[in-house]
């Protein structure tokens, strides 16, 4: 929380400075990792306001190379905005986003791809009424282009579908590579979703619960091939999850975030011993029931 | 579209080589039997009954193609296409009318001016709108058309020549008309304005058809499907919009030059916005998502604008009834059509039925002879 | 649909340029004013009566666009279909012009409500991209009917004598129907705005928009009221079309005109905001009155003839392309509608 001084004069400065101070005071030192400079993945005091509502309030986060890190709270905790903020797809009020020690805050979100960062969907987005195989191929042909390419004179065919085949295996997506991806079972659009991030060729991933709606068994499946992804691709993984076997049980360390604020991140056996998590965890329940 | 067929494996067999390679190449094939069967087709006295109106059918399919690398392919519905059409047009006639003190120019030189126009004012343009949302897209394209077609009834500098259009000595050098009918010399040989303008459509459209197979076409296709998805995986969208827009300008504009001399002249009405609905029209009316959707679009309207205008007698054996009076209000019945068409499937037109239904039938026949 | 009021922010956002460029265009009409007085305030009133009707056009598109989700190209249809119905009624059926005022749009809105039960009901929720396209089929029809029953060739209707005289100003002489014109424009927007934002029958049209099912289920019924909400804007674009048409004739282009018009005046004003439409409308009405005055006026005053351009149909194309360069949300717009 190096800056936080900073970014509460900048631009909250009728807010009476004590208030921001106090909280920062009262507030669990959240990540003890955080060196932006050589984590794979750091945000420092990253915010995102919505109008009067704060969604992702501060954040600093530190990911090691090669970590798996999950990232758990109640619902309407902020995860997903977390992730889009860090992608760039909303760029954030306030803070750093630092990739590999490079500040990329300002860049776009279509170059970050480009920088080694990509990202699963929790909805399923795909290009729907597109194969399965030109899903994957066109992200191939884009990590291999650049973001922009005039690339008018092959066929689209001769450029990366070897490569994507050789992803649709790695992620087991046993659908025929011809069929719609509007047709594939849920399951299996996650699956896409997952080798289309890698089609990025990325060193950090980040994955929006990729075991949402399957089966227990393919949970499992799934869970395996995260691990798979982390020590034989050697990739970070950054993962929001819900069903908290698989987090238990393949994550290094986990970071939880209630109302946009982190307010633990320790591995698997602290966090389940850690009252403020508890509290976050059970005050969501009440406010539900 | 051809593209997903061909991913199945290869086979040994020389007879399925033979079939993978007409797949693969079915568009240029296709686009060689319209040059060829079009001529044929509309001049049967059952149909039109004569031949004029070919070469201008043909010019329409490349606009229109053109201008549907923009809305099928990338997703960007341009309400005002038309100023790009009426750039070629105007800039052709100008140049090579060379009419209010304006240097005369050989007619690729004009029609090259012209094109750069409409690049730039479509590079221009997309650059100022095509993140804009695409109902924003379509009206502002629109509304910069409208503009166009002011400024040129204004008549500035005497060059477009107002609401008369510029008629006046606009036929090139290697062009002749004799009785009305188009003649292109090259030297001392003699060649059918028809097989002229043949040729510059399949140019054209072969151009258009690599593009849309390109790494850069599959690209625009992915953005059209879902752009924030395209976005987070890398690709620059609105480069590629802008790109698009341009290349979809120039290739209109190219159209624009040669139906200037298809028509003797540049005139005000090809520039209007109703030009610019008719040619969305005529795309969404033949399928916006198929490579071959424009081609019987502009077919269709065209021969229904000249067919149902002649029609006069509908002879059914036992009586004969007077249509003329209904048929001369053939847009408001397309307009139906058309209606129907995009409340029921907008995306899929006539191309996308005919080829359900040949499939069906395919189908059933393979299932008769088994 | 807000509407939006200039705050202090706001204010304290508008740049030095802006406040020079204003000032030059308050140096530029005070010339002018000086130079030709009469034609001066001919010229303005003219825009302000423009400016009205294009208010009245843009306000039954945008409600229909910022409550329902529609993008209705068949409302420059609609406009064109008011003002030739007056006609029928004055010409054909001999009625006086006070009641081609009230039929000529309750007929048009009647056209809404079919079109709306037979077509547009389905393309609710649907991408705004099929509503556009659908409802220029349909605009393609309506003008064919028009060009059947009632022929090209422009038209013209009289108006009552009481409204032919002039009203004297001072230093020109206005025509009383200008003055009547701007006032029943006037009314009506004040009407339109309270009905949406002060009764039951607005609250429960913009609730229905944001969750219908919701809606329903507390008891309204959605249909209905988007059926008469159509009617409404269809009734209203008549209406604008039997008040502009009286003063300068039915032709078959105005309905294409007029509804790209109408757009140029939601994007100038801001997608989503009433008022900035109100502002906007009437802004570029008069700019596009003013304009030739003010550059005849300069070209008299530097002794350059060819600055007198008479570019009238452009200027609303050209405060668009400005706006689109250096405010591309609009005067008042909200950041992110329908983007």
């Amino acid at each position: 929380m190096s800056d936080t001084a900073d970014t509460a004069t900048e631009t909250t400065d009728d807010v009476e400075p004590t208030d921001a101070g106090r909280e920062a005071d009262t507030m669990p030192s959240p990540d003890p990792a955080v060196d932006p400079t050589t984590a794979a993945l750091a945000t420092d005091g990253l915010r995102r306001t919505f109008g009067e509502v704060t969604a992702v309030d501060r954040v600093s986060l530190g990911v090691e190379r090669g970590e798996l890190r999950a990232i758990i709270g109640p619902n309407g905790a902020g995860k997903t905005t977390l992730f889009n903020t860090i992608m760039g797809t909303l760029p954030p009020t306030d803070g750093r986003v630092f990739l590999d020690g490079q500040d990329v805050t300002e860049r776009d979100e279509h170059e970050r791809p480009h920088l080694g960062l990509a990202r699963s969907f929790q909805s399923n987005e795909l290009f729907e009424e597109q194969t399965v195989l030109e899903n994957v191929r066109v992200v191939v042909q884009t990590s291999r282009r650049g973001a922009f390419s005039f690339d008018l004179f092959r066929d689209h065919r001769s450029v990366g579908r070897e490569r994507a085949l050789e992803l649709l295996d790695t992620v087991g997506l046993d659908a025929p590579p011809s069929t719609l991806a509007k047709n594939l079972s849920h399951g299996d659009q996650r699956r896409l979703g997952i080798a289309m991030a890698l089609a990025t060729e990325p060193e950090v991933l980040l994955l929006d619960e990729p075991t949402s709606g399957m089966s227990p068994g393919a949970t499992t499946a799934t869970a395996n091939l995260i691990e798979e992804i982390r020590d034989e691709l050697g990739l970070t993984v950054v993962l929001i999850e819900h069903d908290m076997d698989v987090v238990l049980s393949i994550s290094d360390r986990i970071s939880v975030l209630n109302r946009g604020s982190l307010i633990a991140t320790g591995p698997p056996e602290e966090i389940q011993a850690n009252d403020a998590v508890q509290d976050a965890y059970l005050g969501g329940m009440r406010e539900e029931l | 579209m051809s593209g997903e067929t061909a991913t199945g494996g290869g086979s040994t067999e020389t007879l399925d080589r033979a079939r993978s390679l007409l797949g693969r190449y079915r568009v240029p094939v296709g686009l060689v039997l319209v040059v060829v069967l079009l001529r044929p087709v509309i001049s049967n006295p059952l149909l039109l009954g004569y031949e004029a109106v070919a070469a201008t059918i043909l010019i329409w399919m490349v606009f229109v193609a053109a201008f549907n690398l923009l809305f099928g392919y990338a997703g960007l519905l341009s309400f005002g296409h038309a100023m790009f059409l009426g750039f070629g047009m105007y800039a052709a006639a100008i140049g090579v009318s060379g009419r209010a003190g304006a240097p005369q120019l050989p007619f690729p030189v004009a029609a090259a001016i012209g094109i750069a126009v409409a690049a730039t004012v479509g590079y221009l343009l997309g650059r100022l709108t095509v993140e804009k949302g695409e109902i924003y897209f379509a009206f502002l394209t629109l509304a910069v058309a409208q503009a166009v077609e002011f400024t040129a009834n204004r008549n500035p500098l005497n060059l477009t020549g107002g609401s008369n259009g510029v008629t006046q000595n606009v036929l090139p050098g290697f062009v002749e008309s004799t009785r009305g009918q188009l003649v292109v010399v090259f030297g001392g040989l003699e060649v059918d304005w028809y097989w002229f303008v043949s040729a510059v459509f399949l140019v054209s459209m072969l151009a258009l058809w690599q593009i849309v197979r390109s790494p850069f076409g599959r690209s625009l296709v992915a953005i059209r499907e879902n752009g924030d998805l395209a976005r987070a995986m890398g690709i620059d969208t609105t480069r590629y919009k802008v790109q698009a827009f341009t290349i979809s300008a120039a290739f209109s504009a190219l159209a624009g030059s040669v139906l200037m001399v298809d028509r003797y002249g540049a005139s005000q009405e090809t520039l209007s916005v109703i030009t610019s609905g008719d040619t969305v029209l005529m795309a969404v009316l033949g399928g916006v998502r198929y490579f071959f959707g424009p081609i019987a679009g502009v077919f269709v309207w065209q021969f229904a604008e000249e067919f149902l205008n002649e029609f006069e007698v509908l002879h059914l054996g036992f009586t004969s009834v007077d249509l003329s009076g209904v048929l001369t209000h053939w847009q408001f019945f397309l307009g139906a059509l058309f209606v129907v068409l995009v409340v029921v499937a907008p995306l899929e037109g006539i191309w996308g039925y005919l080829r359900d239904w040949v499939r069906d039938l395919y189908v059933r026949l393979k299932g008769v002879a088994e | 649909m807000n509407t939006t009021e200039l705050t202090r922010e706001d204010l304290a956002t508008v740049s030095p340029a802006w406040w020079a460029a204003a000032l030059v265009a308050v140096v530029l009409l005070a010339v002018t004013f000086a130079v030709e007085p009469g034609l001066f305030i001919d010229q303005a009133i003219g825009g302000l009566v423009y400016g009205m009707v294009l208010v009245l056009v843009t306000l039954g598109l945008s409600l229909i666009l910022g409550l329902m989700g529609i993008v209705n190209f068949a409302h420059g249809a609609f406009f064109m279909l008011g003002a030739y119905l007056s006609y029928s009624v004055v010409v054909t059926l001999g009625l006086p012009f006070w009641a081609a005022l009230i039929l000529a749009p309750l007929a048009v809105g009647v056209v809404g409500v079919v079109l709306e039960i037979t077509v547009l009901r389905y393309l609710y929720g649907s991408d705004p991209i099929v509503s556009l396209l659908a409802t220029f089929g349909l605009t393609m029809m309506i003008e064919e009917v028009i060009r059947a029953y009632w022929g090209t060739a422009p038209l013209e209707i009289s108006r009552p004598s009481v409204l032919t005289r002039g009203t004297d100003l001072g230093v020109t002489t206005v025509p009383t129907y200008r003055l009547f014109l701007v006032g029943v424009a006037v009314l009506t927007i004040v009407a339109v705005y309270l009905l949406i934002s002060r009764t039951d029958f607005g609250l429960t049209v913009r609730a229905g928009v944001q969750d219908g099912e919701m809606t329903e289920f507390v008891g309204v019924n959605l249909p209905v009221r988007f059926t008469a909400m159509f009617f409404l804007g269809a009734a209203l674009a008549g209406f604008a079309g039997v008040l502009y048409s009286a003063e300068t004739g039915m032709r078959t282009t105005m309905g294409e005109t007029f509804v790209i018009l109408a757009f140029v005046v939601v994007v100038v004003g801001g997608i989503g905001s009433l008022f900035g439409s109100v502002v906007s409308g009437i802004l570029i009405g008069v700019s596009a009155y003013l304009t030739p005055v003010v550059l005849s006026a300069l070209a008299e005053v530097t002794n350059q003839p060819w600055l007198a351009l008479q570019i009238r149909d452009l200027v609303p194309y050209l405060v668009m392309i400005l706006i689109l360069l250096y405010r591309p949300r609009g005067l008042f717009g909200e950041e992110g509608f329908l983007e």
